[in-house]
């Protein structure tokens, strides 16, 4: 037998958060216990390690925190409310879902079940389904000691998205919602995710989403990450798409001191569509990181990516997207790519686009791009009256214009335009 | 209103303009003509602000101020206008956008107002008109996919809407058909009052048919080499550069 001796890094830091009081305890318990397991054998990840080679986590690592509910306190949430645009919406203050700021709908098409509510489910079997094998120890965290969630499971075509909005306040706090989304055959759900964080500071998110898509349904997951200072911030999305089936995932990251996010989508079945678009514009000394897998394990689907930033100051962006072609995947076609454009000389991008392919029968491309903005263009647009500050806002907003304009909801389009100053 | 004295200016390590002197007064039509290389738009970039040229030697007095001190955006606002020879392509800019935030920056600057968007509507119909630009394109990104033509034709749109005291016209006629060529330079001729004055830039008499210049110069080397009336543009024509360069060389 080996004995397994755990890292006093990790087992500190699960130590300071360890805490058996949580919502759903019972439920999941087997689940926690596993992932308890795994966080035992698991170290914080250096930057020799690939997959965090440009996100160093020891700012996070060193930290203890602590789990806050403050679900009964009443919250503004107009900040994030997209202006002539119906939604419902979950609301979560510091990962606990919070009813008395929630507005949900009662459908015959939609299901909304937290995790807290003993009653069990269908998909209950379903849960980390594919999370392990992407393992790492952030998921692993979540799953231990995950706060509360939602599972929403559309069983028609529900137009009205659904808003989700993380509220987040206090210092040294870990918030680790976890929800899970699913479109049962022939149904289409679109799901919103914004955050509001007020007097945050060594503040911790670490969520993790899954999505199940069932047979030819449709499934829209739109992110807007807009931070005020003060928040770490670590996502995990795994996507589970079975043939015929449509998901599209649309990032964009606003502000942010540290953000990673992790996209993972598992095309299972047949003829299905995968679109992941992102922006993102880091400044001052923030860090915005993307990491996105696609793997392709059926025949006949196509993928696109599109990803582009805009990084000034001393600021970081990263981008790694891996595309997998399986060997029977035959009929593929998948399309990445990732364009920046750094406006200061102390900005640094690493970008990474990879193509894994197994298979022959298939079209794929790849690519990546860092530049400056075009000098020509300033100057023309500037010779006409342009403020120099103007002229590079107008050039930045034509540059990720292009992946904000690929929302399929105008009001939101609208406000996300907004958010990223482009009128 | 534009006084060049001794202008040299290089890029690196090379000279291109060597010592230009140009008096332009309100009112008038200058026309620029010489040989491929010789400095022609560098002149008018300079003149433009920009700063990939480093000025080495000289001044230009506009309108009583020193240009050389004013930032690209404050000379447009000051009213220079610069139609480019080779207009770039801004994809992802809309036409309409750029140029209303064009036109409320310079009015701030100004004190004013912004425009109101009906009366930059109605602005935008009366010059589209003057040049015959199609509404289509004014929808578009800026230059993206225009022909030629249509690129110069946006140009003198642009100066249109704009309104300046000194156009810099380089090569606008290069590209335009010959019904274009009427057009476009029907609404130069419009756009022409006392109180503003015109450098036209070309390799063509056929453009000073219609463009009527009170003086011809011709540049060559970085230098104005040589001066004239309209005659001068027509003699050219008809003999080439040749002899000038001869003269010069001599
Ligand atoms: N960015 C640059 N780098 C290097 N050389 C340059 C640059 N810009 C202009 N030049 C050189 O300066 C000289 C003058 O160029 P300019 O474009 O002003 O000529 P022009 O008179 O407008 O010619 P044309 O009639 O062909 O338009 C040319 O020899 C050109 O190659
Ligand atoms: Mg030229």
């Amino acid at each position: 037998m080996t004995t397994i001796i755990a890292n006093n890094k990790v087992s500190e830091f699960v130590s300071s958060i360890a805490n058996e009081n949580l919502p759903c305890w019972e439920k999941f318990s087997e689940s926690r216990k596993k992932a308890k397991e795994i966080l035992t054998q698991l170290d914080f990840p250096t930057t020799r390690n690939e997959y965090w080679k440009y996100s160093r986590v020891t700012k996070i690592a060193r930290e203890t925190y602590h789990f806050k509910n403050l679900s009964e306190e009443k919250i503004d949430l107009d900040e994030v409310r997209i202006p002539d645009l119906e939604t419902y919406e979950i609301v979560f203050i510091n990962g606990f879902i919070s009813l008395v700021n929630s507005n949900l709908p009662s459908s015959d098409e939609l299901e909304i079940v937290a995790f807290s509510d003993s009653k069990s489910h269908d998909y209950d079997s379903c849960f980390s389904k594919n999370l392990d094998s992407i393992t790492n120890i952030f998921s692993a965290l979540n799953t231990a000691y995950f706060t509360d969630g939602v599972l929403i499971k559309a069983k028609g075509e529900f137009a009205k998205p659904i808003h989700i909005i993380h509220y987040s306040t206090g210092e040294n706090i870990i918030s680790q919602p976890r929800n899970m989304f699913v479109s049962t055959t022939n149904s289409s759900l679109t799901i919103l995710k914004s955050s509001i964080n007020n007097n945050t500071n060594k503040f911790f998110q670490n969520s993790v989403n899954e999505f199940f898509l069932e047979k030819n349904s449709k499934l829209n997951f739109y992110v807007i990450q807009d931070y005020k200072k003060g928040m770490n911030v670590m996502t995990t999305n795994v996507v589970n798409q079975e043939r015929d089936s449509v998901f599209s995932a649309y990032n964009y990251t606003i502000k942010g001191d540290w953000i990673r996010n992790n996209t993972n989508v598992f095309v299972n079945g047949k003829n299905c569509e995968t679109n992941l678009f992102g922006a993102y514009q880091p400044t001052g000394s923030e860090h915005i990181d993307n990491h996105t897998i696609v793997d392709h394990l059926a025949a006949h689907c196509e993928s696109n990516e599109h990803y582009k930033g805009t990084i000034a100051d001393k600021a970081t962006g990263v981008f790694n997207g891996k595309v997998f072609v399986r060997k029977d995947s035959q009929k593929i076609n998948a399309f990445q790519s990732n364009n920046n454009v750094l406006l200061s000389d102390e900005a640094t991008m690493n970008s990474k686009p990879e193509l894994e392919i197994y298979a022959d029968d298939v079209k794929c491309s790849h690519g990546s791009t860092s530049g400056q903005l075009d000098d020509e263009a300033v100057f023309y647009l500037q010779s006409r009256g342009l403020s120099k500050k103007s002229a590079t806002a107008l050039l930045i907003g034509a540059f990720l214009g292009e992946v904000v304009e690929k929302i399929e909801i105008p009001e939101l389009k609208e406000k996300v335009l907004e958010l990223y100053g482009m009128e | 209103m534009i006084s060049i004295k001794n202008l040299h200016a290089s890029i690196g390590e090379k000279e291109i303009l060597r010592g230009i002197n140009l008096e332009v007064k309100a009112g008038e039509v200058h026309a620029i003509m010489g040989p491929n290389g010789s400095g022609k738009s560098t002149l008018s970039a300079v003149l433009a602000g920009n700063e990939n040229y480093e000025i080495t030697e000289g001044s230009v007095d506009y309108i009583g101020e020193d240009l050389l001190e004013l930032s690209t955006e404050e000379r447009a606002r000051k009213g220079i206008f610069l139609a480019f020879q080779y207009p770039i392509e801004i994809p992802g800019v809309s036409n309409m956008n750029f140029l209303r935030t064009a036109i409320n920056e310079t009015r701030e600057a100004k004190g004013e107002e912004p425009m109101a968007a009906k009366e930059f509507l109605a602005r935008v119909k009366e010059k589209s008109a003057l040049v015959e630009l199609d509404a289509s394109l004014l929808k578009r990104y800026v230059n993206e996919g225009f022909s030629g033509g249509e690129k110069k034709r946006n140009e003198i749109f642009q100066m249109a809407m704009l309104d300046p005291k000194l156009a810099i016209l380089d090569e606008t006629d290069s590209g335009l058909d010959i019904d274009a060529l009427k057009i476009v330079s029907h609404g130069v001729n419009k756009l022409k009052s006392k109180d503003n004055a015109t450098i036209v830039i070309t390799h063509y008499q056929r453009l000073l048919d219609h463009i009527v210049p009170d003086f011809v110069h011709v540049l060559y080397k970085g230098r104005i080499v040589k001066s004239g009336g309209k005659e001068l543009a027509l003699e050219l024509e008809e003999k080439g550069y040749d002899w000038i360069k001869e003269e010069v060389n001599a």
